[in-house]
């Protein structure tokens, strides 16, 4: 554990120092305190819109953060050779792995946080508030966020960075789209295409699991029984992403 | 115990629509403790292969390596082993300090113990000026300074470096010198190559010599290359010309020095005492007389030309049939 840690820590101070990372965090930044522009378009609806827009602009911009820091990740460690010496000392390779891994889960909770900081103080400086649900979905993106970061580090064990954030990308897009994967027209009855699609349906996280956006925007209470089951249903995907990455980079030649 | 123990090592590689490279074929070696051994080959012998099974990094295609008798697919492996890779990469924002105490805390060392490994290590590597630089403006010499520290956290029993004298100034090249015999010494198990074969050749008490990834020689250095002389040179003043070349074909070469007077190359040291007389007889001076001993780099040469070669038993029985390859 101690092991995990110490990668941890330095993968938190590595990423910290990526520039990636600043110039995502100024975009949501930018979006979020730009969101008003689209509230004056709304007549009477603008507190609802800053929420809306700042909420998926914590999903957005927090994905693409995982995403493209998540995928280079290991793989980086592999082409700057730093991993030579590292995996040359008596650690498992898992530990290094979910070392990575948590570091980058340090840097996204941290950008969160700095977003809904910037988000709640903008509503407030608006004349809006926030309920509870606000904070409940807050953290199924977080939960989605440490899902795609799941998947990001099994790719960056086995792919190039460019590679892995193309399928990881793909795989987010996907995963919004599920419902409609299941709920095809008609027309489609018999086909291959059905038969994938529906496939895809059962074999990609349904991501859409994780937003709350609507009702947060709305102040719809949402239960706990459905936001427990929620971080349940990520946790248990990140867990099966982490194992693969685990066997993944376990019998790789580094 | 034996440090390093393999039998059979082997390692392959295979992509998609191209032939397998066989880097490292059929690898016997054994390494005892305490002893510095010098593994030898030319650029893509397989020598980074052998010391990458070693450490742990890759896998083996067949066969197996032990470090201390203990596998090293297995992590204890590399409790007892300190590596240095040939061009030492870490992470550049680091101090030294901070990387020693992040490999610390890697091999589980307590924070005394960290603290204590600084201490020790920082010392005997003059590490200290350069404690708290970031290694991102650090030269070719100062990184290999933090590398050879790195593998000397957690005081393992065995080092392996790859190339540790790589591309360093003389100075440089002393200094890891110095530091191999250093542990060597404090009762350590050296095992590194090097291109460097003056250097082999002045620390270690054996070497191994891969051709294409097979171990084509193995053993002491002065069992390989032999005790006796391979030739006797003789330098003369006072001689004439026609007296030179009318010298029998006991004279293996003739050259007349750019400082005067002349260098004949004798077999042997009979030939040399012949010589001698026949330089007093014509009324010469003899200058000097010594025995030309083989090199380590002529026997890698030979070895390398797959030329005729006579090894003891106790060397590698694979050494004529990789040179003949």
């Amino acid at each position: 554990m101690k092991r995990i840690v110490a990668v941890a820590e330095n993968t938190f101070r590595e990423s910290i120092r990526d520039k990636v990372l600043y110039v995502l965090l100024f975009f949501a930044a930018c979006t979020i305190l730009g969101s008003k522009i689209l509230g004056w378009i709304s007549i009477g609806q603008d507190i609802k819109i800053i929420k809306d827009i700042c909420l998926a602009s914590m999903s957005v911009f927090g994905a693409l953060i995982a995403i493209f820091v998540g995928a280079s990740l290991v793989y980086k460690e592999i082409d700057k050779k730093t991993l030579y010496t590292i995996l040359a000392q008596p650690l498992h390779r898992y530990e290094f792995v979910l070392g990575k891994y948590l570091g980058l889960i340090a840097i996204i909770g941290v950008s969160l946080l700095v977003m809904t900081v910037i988000s709640v103080g903008y509503l407030y400086v608006m004349g809006g508030y926030v309920t509870l649900v606000w904070f409940q979905a807050i953290l199924l993106i977080f939960v989605k966020l440490v899902l795609v970061t799941g998947f990001a580090i099994l790719l960056s064990a086995v792919v190039s960075p460019i590679m892995g954030a193309i399928i990881v990308f793909s795989l987010y897009v996907a995963g919004h789209a599920t419902g409609v994967f299941k709920d095809l027209p008609p027309q489609f009855d018999g086909t291959v295409s059905k038969q994938v699609l529906e496939t895809a349906y059962y074999i990609i996280p349904n991501l859409n699991t994780f937003n709350l956006q609507s009702e947060a925007a709305n102040n719809v209470a949402v239960s706990g029984a459905y936001v427990s089951y929620a971080v349940v249903y990520g946790l248990a995907w990140t867990a099966m992403l982490l194992i693969l990455a685990c066997l993944a980079f376990e019998g790789r030649d580094v | 115990m034996s440090a390093i123990v393999t039998s059979g090592l082997s390692k392959t590689y295979k992509s998609l629509g191209k032939a397998p490279v066989h880097s490292l074929r059929d690898l016997d070696l054994t390494v005892d403790e305490n002893e510095v051994f010098g593994f030898l080959g030319r650029n893509g012998a397989g020598k980074t292969t052998t010391i990458k099974l070693l450490t742990g990094l890759i896998h083996p295609t067949a066969g197996r390596a032990q470090l201390f008798g203990v596998d090293t697919l297995l992590p204890d492996a590399r409790r007892m082993v300190g590596y240095m890779p040939e061009q030492p990469y870490f992470y550049e924002y680091l101090t030294p300090k901070e990387t020693i105490e992040f490999y610390g805390r890697l091999r589980g060392l307590t924070v005394a113990e960290r603290q204590q490994a600084w201490e020790q290590i920082s010392e005997l590597l003059d590490l200290r000026d350069i404690a708290d630089r970031r290694i991102r403006g650090f030269s070719k010499g100062m990184r290999q300074r933090v590398g050879f520290a790195v593998a000397l956290v957690g005081d393992p029993p065995l080092l392996i470096l790859d190339e540790p004298m790589s591309g360093l100034d003389p100075l440089g090249r002393r200094m890891i010198r110095e530091l191999i015999l250093k542990m060597r010494d404090r009762g350590k198990t050296i095992f590194f190559s090097s291109h460097v074969l003056s250097d082999v050749e002045e620390i270690c008490a054996r070497v191994g010599i891969l051709v294409s990834g097979k171990l084509a020689a193995c053993d002491r250095i002065t069992a390989l290359v032999g005790d006796v002389p391979k030739s006797v040179e003789v330098c003369a003043t006072g001689l004439t010309a026609e007296f030179v070349a009318g010298l029998g074909d006991y004279v293996l070469a003739r050259e007349e020095r750019k400082e005067g007077g002349h260098r004949l190359v004798v077999e042997n040291t009979e030939a040399a005492n012949q010589l001698a007389t026949e330089i007093s007889r014509a009324g010469g001076m003899l200058l000097s007389l010594h025995p030309v001993q083989e090199s380590l780099e002529d026997f890698f040469t030979r070895i390398q030309e797959g030329t005729q070669i006579s090894l003891p038993e106790e060397a590698q029985p694979a050494a004529l049939a990789a040179a003949e390859e």
